[in-house]
């Protein structure tokens, strides 16, 4: 594709093009790894814009390969002839494009954003149930258009179907195509070696056919592939460059369906777990729950957890004091039930590993336990109630406790838990996280509590709407102390505390894949960088005084690191010490000079021709077959 | 004590919308943005227990009803009842069980309460038993919720959820509440996971009830 492009300048000999094809080839091999190789891609995405139609169009006429370049040159009335293959032909070139890859992924950002500024059903449902209740018009419309559960709407599923597709498609050809550049021969050598970047002619007084083959053994065993010809022999090296390539290319893939799998059979969740309990990893056991596509509440890991002791240590002075120095949760486990119990130690970044899943510890805080008895004596609640810490440097929690089944009246409290609390000018506050002084301080209601009917509530806040405080001293409590709530409605006893611990857990079995797959990623670029392709090219000759001439040409692309130099220097010291011949001029840089030297000898190619680099390949020149199979 | 169970909102064979296809969107934006080269994970942000205390769900809930050839055959949980007497499903067989999942401190428990108190009481006498597994409890709050609804059946303590997680292989509950059928075979007919209706679980209780073992 690329180089059928170009417009023909001038016609170098079918060898030169074909050896300067080099260049072409491989920067349209690698345009995905290189910053010129994106430039080409977007000269491709142009161009497939324009031809893809008139190729189509043209398949439709003439389905043989061949034919359809030749039709394609005639104006075609595009788009009423063009049949359903030729559109899904077009179509599939299209998505496949780098430019829509690009603008799906920007309609992916795009998409994510009134994700994160409008409620979501799957994280906040009592703020979509707000919002329905504030604006209902606008949040019928919203609704509508799935706006409220945005990473579950048909139209963002489509966006990263088609984005995934796309993926796929682009690099999947690619992938093929890189198998067969890696197999692929040297080309024939040139027919002037004298214009090729480094090049150096000598003249030996072995036959020509001894001189060919003593190079030809001498760049086999610096493990150049060979290949040759009547007068000829062509050695190409740094193949592993395509291999690198093609690691990246298929660990991309790789990447792409480990991600995949994840989404599809991962899960996350998290619980809150309070000393002296236990729970089972089973989905009415879980705060928040996050399943892949394809996980049921039966596909769950049925391993139980319970935390017996959990011990936090902060630091005690300088100025970093009342920071976690560290955290040791001692759980017990079961793999599944039925299982015998074993110890482990959870602590920060030391998971838990069961059956695949992962259970980190990630937080902690205070349960303090109350009693409470209502108006007829019975005791309604018994039992720890986690609060919520909202600061760090004193660990003040926050939470709530719900009665709504006392007699004759609800109760409801909100309150604070201060682990060492101190009186600070008449305000009570925290010094330490450490429970120094655990006190709570609470404000009670008594009333209907909202929990018969209506949006489920969160259980670390009280509705107060039908609620009424309750006349009740603000004294704060210090464990064993009770609180009398006026009218005859009930007591509440602080009995004690307990420490909590939140856990993650997190189930992914695209995780190690996706792990190699990023080394190899890396991997193959790393070798797709740093390995260059380079060519070596020899051809023998006799001249007309019956002397054997032996002109050795080099050959690489983005020598950045300039190895190459010194490389073709010392493999034509070698090869024309093999020949028994001393290098008359050292390997030149501007082979200019050189090719200018010896156009008269050779008398081939006009001067004009004396251009420094490679010049531009043209298509009327017969390709190496193998190197045309590469677009 | 923990107040905060995820109610899943997918029903069997029901195309319905749910929230595990925000963390699928979320991956999948992960493995796009790697894809294009441009490398730049931590789409996928992690809620914790504490950042966020409402996690229901509401809506959404569904009945399955497994025909007679394709039930899948309950486990034999056992337990102990809140007023502390044993409870072993299997002692149940040759009768229709209803088994309903639930907790004091969950707002779509105590709005079908009224109804599961209701048919426990007119089908009293016949062959249906009702039990209740009373999850994520503290014991006093479930007796004051059973004296508030005048629920006069047992329901197992489970504080540990082993008996949810026993039903982990088969039909687990997916949500607080989930009530489940059982014939007398001692097979799961039918589970509705969410709020019971009174009309709809009395309607699945007289088909499977109809039934010869």
């Amino acid at each position: 594709m690329t180089w059928l492009r170009n417009p023909p300048e001038a016609k170098p000999d079918a060898q030169a093009a074909e050896a300067a094809g080099l260049d072409t080839t491989l920067a349209s091999d690698g345009r995905a790894t290189t910053a010129e190789g994106l430039r080409h891609a977007a000269a491709d995405i142009q161009d497939a814009a324009a031809e893809g139609l008139r190729h189509a169009a043209a398949d439709v006429q003439d389905a043989t390969p061949e034919g359809h370049r030749d039709a394609a040159a005639t104006p075609h009335p595009a788009g009423l002839s063009l049949g359903v293959v030729g559109w899904l032909r077009w179509g599939w070139r299209q998505l496949t494009s780098m430019r829509t890859a690009l603008v799906l992924l920007f309609l992916l950002a795009a998409g994510s954003v009134p994700g994160s500024l409008l409620p979501q059903e799957g994280t906040n449902p009592a703020s979509v149930a707000q919002y329905y209740s504030s604006h209902p018009v606008l949040a019928r419309v919203l609704g509508d258009l799935g706006l409220f559960n945005v990473f579950g709407a048909p139209w963002f599923a489509a966006i990263y179907i088609l984005l995934f597709t796309s993926l796929v498609g682009c690099v999947l050809p690619r992938t093929l195509r890189l198998v067969g550049s890696a197999r692929q021969p040297p080309p024939r050598a040139p027919g002037n070696l004298s214009r090729l970047p480094f090049a150096v002619s000598y003249a030996t007084p072995l036959a020509p056919e001894a001189a060919l083959e003593s190079a030809a053994k001498a760049l086999s065993g610096k493990r150049f592939r060979l290949r040759t010809g009547p007068g000829w022999v062509s050695a190409e090296k740094g193949y592993l460059r395509e291999v690198g390539n093609l690691l990246f290319h298929m660990a991309l893939l790789g990447l792409l369906v480990s991600i995949g799998l994840g989404g599809l059979f991962g899960y996350k969740a998290d619980r809150l777990l309070v000393t002296g309990t236990s729970f089972a990893n089973t989905v009415t056991a879980l705060d928040e729950f996050h399943p892949g596509r394809l996980v049921g509440p039966d596909n769950l890991q049925p391993f139980t957890v319970a935390l017996d002791r959990f011990s936090a240590s902060y630091v005690t002075s300088g100025t970093l004091v009342g920071q976690p120095a560290a955290f040791n949760a001692k759980i017990r486990y079961s793999a599944s039930p039925g299982d015998a119990m074993h110890s482990y130690d959870l602590a920060v970044n030391h998971p838990l590993i069961v059956d695949g899943a992962r259970v980190f510890l990630i937080g902690h805080g205070y349960a303090p336990e109350f009693r409470i008895t209502d108006g007829t004596g019975r005791v309604v609640f018994d039992g720890a109630v986690p609060f919520v810490p909202v600061e760090t440097t004193g660990l003040v929690s926050e939470g709530a406790i719900k009665v709504p089944d006392a007699n004759p009246k609800g109760l409801g409290f909100v309150g604070v838990f201060l682990p060492s609390a101190i009186d600070v000018g008449g305000k009570l506050e925290s010094y330490f996280p450490a429970p120094n002084n655990p006190m709570v301080s609470l404000v009670s209601y008594a009333g209907n509590l909202g929990m018969n009917s209506g949006p489920s509530q969160s259980v670390y806040s009280l509705d107060t709407a039908g609620l009424h405080e309750l006349a009740v001293s603000p004294k704060p409590l210090a464990i064993g102390q009770s609180v009398k709530l006026p009218n005859g409605l009930g007591t509440l006893t602080y009995t004690g505390y307990r420490q909590w611990i939140s856990l993650a857990i997190t189930y992914d079995p695209g995780q190690s894949a996706a792990l190699w797959s990023g080394i190899a990623v890396l991997a193959g670029l790393l070798l797709s960088f740093m390995v260059r392709r380079r060519r070596v090219f020899v051809r023998a000759s006799t001249d007309e005084t019956g002397n054997t001439i032996v002109d050795l040409g080099g050959l690489t692309r983005s020598d950045a690191a300039g190895g190459f130099e010194d490389e073709f220097a010392g493999l034509a010291t070698e090869i024309s010490g093999l020949h028994q011949a001393s290098i008359d001029a050292s390997p030149s840089p501007d082979p200019g000079l050189e090719a200018a030297d010896r156009t008269d000898r050779e008398g081939s190619g006009p001067s004009s021709h004396q251009g420094s680099g490679p010049s531009s390949p043209d298509q009327s020149d017969p390709p190496d077959p193998e190197q045309s199979a590469g677009e | 004590m923990l107040r905060l169970p995820y109610f899943a909102s997918r029903v069997v064979g029901a195309a319905v919308r749910s929230p595990r296809r925000a963390a699928v969107g979320a991956l999948v934006a992960a493995a796009v943005v790697l894809g294009a080269a441009a490398c730049d994970a931590g789409a996928t942000a992690q809620d914790t227990a504490i950042g966020n205390g409402s996690s229901f769900v509401t809506g959404n809930y569904g009945t399955t009803v497994f025909r007679s050839g394709a039930r899948p055959k309950a486990p034999d949980v056992e337990g102990t009842t809140l007023t502390g007497s044993k409870f072993k499903l299997s002692t149940d067989r040759g009768s229709v069980v209803v088994m309903n999942f639930w907790g004091s401190w969950c707002t779509p428990c105590r709005e079908e309460a009224p109804a599961l108190g209701t048919l426990a009481r007119n089908f009293a006498g016949t062959d249906v038993r009702f039990v209740g597994v009373d999850i994520r409890d503290d014991p006093a709050s479930a007796e004051a919720f059973m004296r508030t609804f005048r629920i006069g059946y047992p329901s197992v303590n489970d504080p540990n959820d082993l008996v949810a997680l026993d039903f982990s292989g088969t039909v687990p509950p997916a949500s607080i509440p989930t009530t489940l059928v059982i014939d007398r075979s001692g097979r799961i007919a039918a589970r509705i996971v969410g709020q019971a209706s009174y009309s709809g679980l009395k309607a699945l209780i007289k088909q499977v009830k109809a039934e010869q073992e």
